[in-house]
């Protein structure tokens, strides 16, 4: 690895992220990532504050997705994968050697650029992640089922058939069906790739909504290559070029005021 | 390219314009190739249809009662027989000698050929043969009288002729017709003595056999624990005795009710007359079946269809398997198949499961998925071979030496039986398992797996509750595939447990129940060995078509069954998928 390239892609990263208050959930250290050969992320490093919603551009390919998977670990799935730098959830490093992948995944919900429903109803679909993790009682499951779909907006269009399948809704429907499953088991984090590019304007507006008002319960990461979408709803925007970090910080500033040239180009449409 | 590229809209000319619209040639539009991949499916599609409407025709037609022809030769013999069927032949010179000029001038016309005429005309036990052919020459005479009988035996094959007489009861009687009240239901009460007189040999004195055969390999088993000097043993051989000397006294009761019943059915014959005059009695017990072949009504016809496709359906074989039924063989099929399926569909699925999901992919999975798609081209019989030395000999010696030593040297598991064939079939269909598990585990998409990852569930969890049920569609596909090809696998059974005719099921009420040591009946065998091993290959060859419509029936009805589980899952897992 050549360090010069390294302190140098950091170095060039603006930082003036917008505080919670409550302190950094999870702190990305240094992080840098490799496909076999091919590094895809160089030195990033990233604190993610407690409770607010930071959405991560960028131009396709420029390691937003990977960032975002790293941090529950979805990218051990990859063949040839290496790894340098931390990521700490609550100071503890989620890359040690003795981290527990699962225990960390169900501390953490994520939802995907397609909705991805289980085949199986509605309601086994929401407590999945409570089944998974050895609960059985019944009132239990029934109750984190309601909390979850009404925290997704979705209670009052399922609440009647809770035991059909969950194949039958509509893209929307699913979506927001994926969103509660990742909060049904109440994670710090909620991490969402690219949530609304498979879904209609009118979907899409309920998931942001929804993504408004789940602010404050969860620390929530969001991938989106819309830049509306990251300005209505973020607090923090981080934009990402060629796998390095370029900017990172206070929504409006990213988008109003933006420090870095390279950010001024992306956000005004100039490149991208 | 380049011209293309510079002509703009404006400048195009009608020629240009022309040009670029002429008819794409025939070839690069695939035409003939379309003809030819459309030919292969027809020529395909025909020759599997033209096969199953052979085998469905033949085997619909077979029980059909035939008409039965009295044919008087010139030299005066008579013959009566169903006509079986006709050939074109070319007689030899001398006879060519013998015969009138107006025939020899018909042959002659024919360019020498003539034809004959096969006829069915049973009454082994009095002529020696079955089947008799008769060159249409040679007839002087050829009529159908109405008083002809056909009659089905249980033994010597059928008898052609007509009643003489009959002895009911001992009492010798004229019989009008085959109507006649006393004649019918005293062929009934024979027929009825005759079912309870097997039924007592083969249930209750074959329930008394079961334990004094499980009480001698008592006896041996306590020889072998303690020695035959022991204290035990002698207990032992006291307690065997006193209750062997019950059992005896319990099949000498059945043995005088058996001998009862035989006596009574000795008393009631029938004694028929065959054209040429040679005259036969058989007990009325014995007689199946029986129609006036020539003045049979369309009713009459139909009842004796249909009687003949329940013997078929639902009884023993009897005459070397040509005739009789042959439930023991679709019983011993389709226990067999579904063993199979039972041990095949765990094993092929855990086996694809560990390839696919756990094993590092690499050169070593690589060399196993090769070897497993090999093992699809090895010969059966390899198989049979294998079964039969490792399963039978190997793997069941081992159990017969450790559960079974007071049976030696008899072999219990250490010979062919139904659960050997089914584990050498399930080796065989394996590889198809395997590969369709494969695929339809590559098939589920990676968005489930990672959903269920990201919810916090473990590999293993995310295959029980997403990946399986999701691929399982796929995998019955491959199950059903195995089971059509191991329910019409007959060579390798043939070393490791199918038997030509199996004594006993392999469930009965004895306990265990179900005695997968058994040996078993298999249609497919049953064909093989009614068509080419039997004493009689042209009464066999209808019965070999109505046995290939049963066995493929029998598959088509398994698959359907398979068939619709599966759509049912399909319905469950695969909605509408965005």
């Amino acid at each position: 690895m050549n360090m010069d390239i390294a302190t140098s892609a950091r170095e060039d990263t603006v930082y003036h992220v917008k505080r919670g208050g409550a302190g950094a959930v999870l702190d990305i250290e240094n992080l840098s990532l490799w496909y076999g050969q091919a590094q895809a992320l160089h030195n990033v490093t990233m604190p993610m504050e407690k409770g607010l919603v930071t959405a991560l551009i960028g131009p396709s390919g420029c390691g937003k997705s990977t960032l975002l998977r790293c941090i529950n670990r979805m990218n051990d799935l990859v063949d040839g994968l290496s790894i340098a730098g931390s990521i700490k959830l609550h100071g503890e490093d989620i890359y040690a050697r003795d981290a527990d992948v699962i225990a960390l995944r169900k501390r953490m919900g994520m939802v995907f650029q397609k909705p991805n429903p289980f085949p199986m109803s509605i309601f086994q679909n929401v407590v999945y992640p409570l089944k998974v993790d050895g609960v059985r009682d019944k009132t239990v499951l029934e109750e984190t089922c309601e909390r979850a779909l009404r925290s997704a907006a979705l209670w009052n269009e399922v609440k009647d058939r809770l035991d059909q399948s969950a194949l039958g809704l509509s893209g929307g429907q699913q979506q927001r069906l994926c969103i509660a499953r990742a909060v049904a088991a109440d994670p710090e984090v909620l991490l969402m790739d690219e949530p609304c590019s498979a879904l209609d304007p009118i979907a899409t507006a309920k998931i942001e909504d929804l993504i408004s008002e789940l602010t404050g319960h969860y620390t929530i990461i969001i991938v989106t290559h819309n830049m509306q979408q990251a300005a209505r709803v973020s607090d923090n925007t981080a934009f990402m070029y060629l796998g390095r970090l370029v900017e990172y910080g206070d929504t409006e500033v990213v988008f109003q005021t933006p420090k870095s040239g390279k950010t001024q180009d992306y956000v005004t449409g100039r490149f991208g | 390219m380049g011209v293309i590229a510079e002509t703009t809209q404006e400048n195009r000319t009608p020629a240009a314009v022309g040009a670029a619209i002429r008819r794409t040639d025939m070839r690069a539009r695939g035409e003939p190739a379309l003809w030819v991949l459309g030919g292969a499916l027809a020529l395909g599609i025909a020759m599997i249809a033209g096969f199953l409407a052979l085998v469905a025709w033949n085997g619909i037609l077979t029980f059909i009662p035939k008409p039965i022809d009295v044919v008087t030769q010139a030299d005066g013999t008579v013959t009566a027989g169903e006509p079986f069927r006709e050939e074109l032949f070319r007689p030899d010179a001398e006879v060519l000698e013998a015969l009138t000029p107006e025939w020899r001038a018909r042959i002659a016309a024919a360019d020498g050929y003539t034809s004959r005429t096969l006829y069915r005309t049973g009454n082994f036990d009095l002529y020696g043969e079955d089947f008799r052919w008769i060159p249409d020459f040679t007839v002087t005479k050829r009529e159908r009288p109405a008083n002809v009988l056909f009659i089905e035996r249980l033994e010597w094959g059928p008898f052609v002729g007509s009643i003489k007489s009959a002895t009911i009861d001992g009492a010798e009687r004229q019989i009008a017709s085959l109507d006649d009240p006393a004649f019918v239901a005293a062929h009934r009460m024979s027929r009825q003595r005759w079912a309870q007189a097997n039924d007592i040999e083969k249930d209750e004195i074959g329930a008394i056999n079961h334990k004094l055969e499980a009480a001698r390999l008592d006896l041996r088993g306590v020889e072998l624990d303690s020695g035959r000097d022991s204290t035990d043993y002698r207990q032992a051989q006291a307690r065997v005795e006193a209750d062997a000397a019950v059992q005896r006294g319990n099949y000498d009761k059945l043995a005088v009710q058996v001998e009862d019943l035989r006596r009574l059915n000795a008393a009631n014959t029938v004694t028929f007359v065959a054209v040429g005059g040679e005259e036969k009695t058989e007990e009325m017990a014995h007689l199946v079946r029986f129609y006036p072949a020539n003045d049979l009504s369309f009713g009459g016809k139909i009842a004796v269809y249909f009687s003949r496709w329940a013997e078929f359906l639902g009884d023993e074989p009897r005459e070397a398997n040509t005739e009789g039924g042959v439930l023991p063989a679709i019983f011993g099929t389709a226990a067999m198949t579904l063993l199979m399926v039972i041990a095949v569909a765990p094993f092929g699925v855990m086996t694809a499961l560990y390839l696919r999901e756990y094993a590092k992919q690499g050169r070593l999975v690589s060399i196993v998925r090769i070897s497993v798609n090999n093992l699809a081209g090895v010969p059966s019989i390899v198989y049979g071979v294998f079964g039969l030395g490792f399963f039978a000999y190997t793997l069941g010696g081992s159990i017969d030496a450790l559960f079974y030593p007071e049976r030696l040297p008899n072999p219990t598991f250490g010979t062919g039986g139904l659960l050997w064939s089914a584990l050498t079939l399930a080796l065989l269909t394996v590889p198809v398992v395997i590969v369709a598990t494969e695929e339809a585990l590559a098939a589920v998409p990676r968005s489930m797996r990672e959903g269920s990852l990201a919810c916090g569930a473990s590999k293993w969890q995310t295959i029980r509750n997403i990946v399986l049920p999701r691929a399982m569609p796929g995998i019955m596909t491959g199950i059903i595939l195995a089971m059509a090809r191991g329910a019409g696998e007959v060579a390798p059974l043939m070393l490791v447990g199918v038997v030509k005719l199996a004594p006993e099921l392999p469930v009965d009420g004895l306990f265990p129940f179900v005695h997968l040591e058994r040996s078993f009946m298999h249609l497919g065998f049953h064909i093989y060995d009614v068509g080419f091993q039997s004493r009689n290959a042209e009464a066999g060859k209808p019965m070999v078509f109505v046995t290939t419509m049963l066995l493929i029936s029998l598959i088509f009805v398994m698959n359907v069954v398979a068939i619709v589980i599966r759509n049912r899952l399909r319905r469950k897992f695969a909605g509408s998928q965005f």
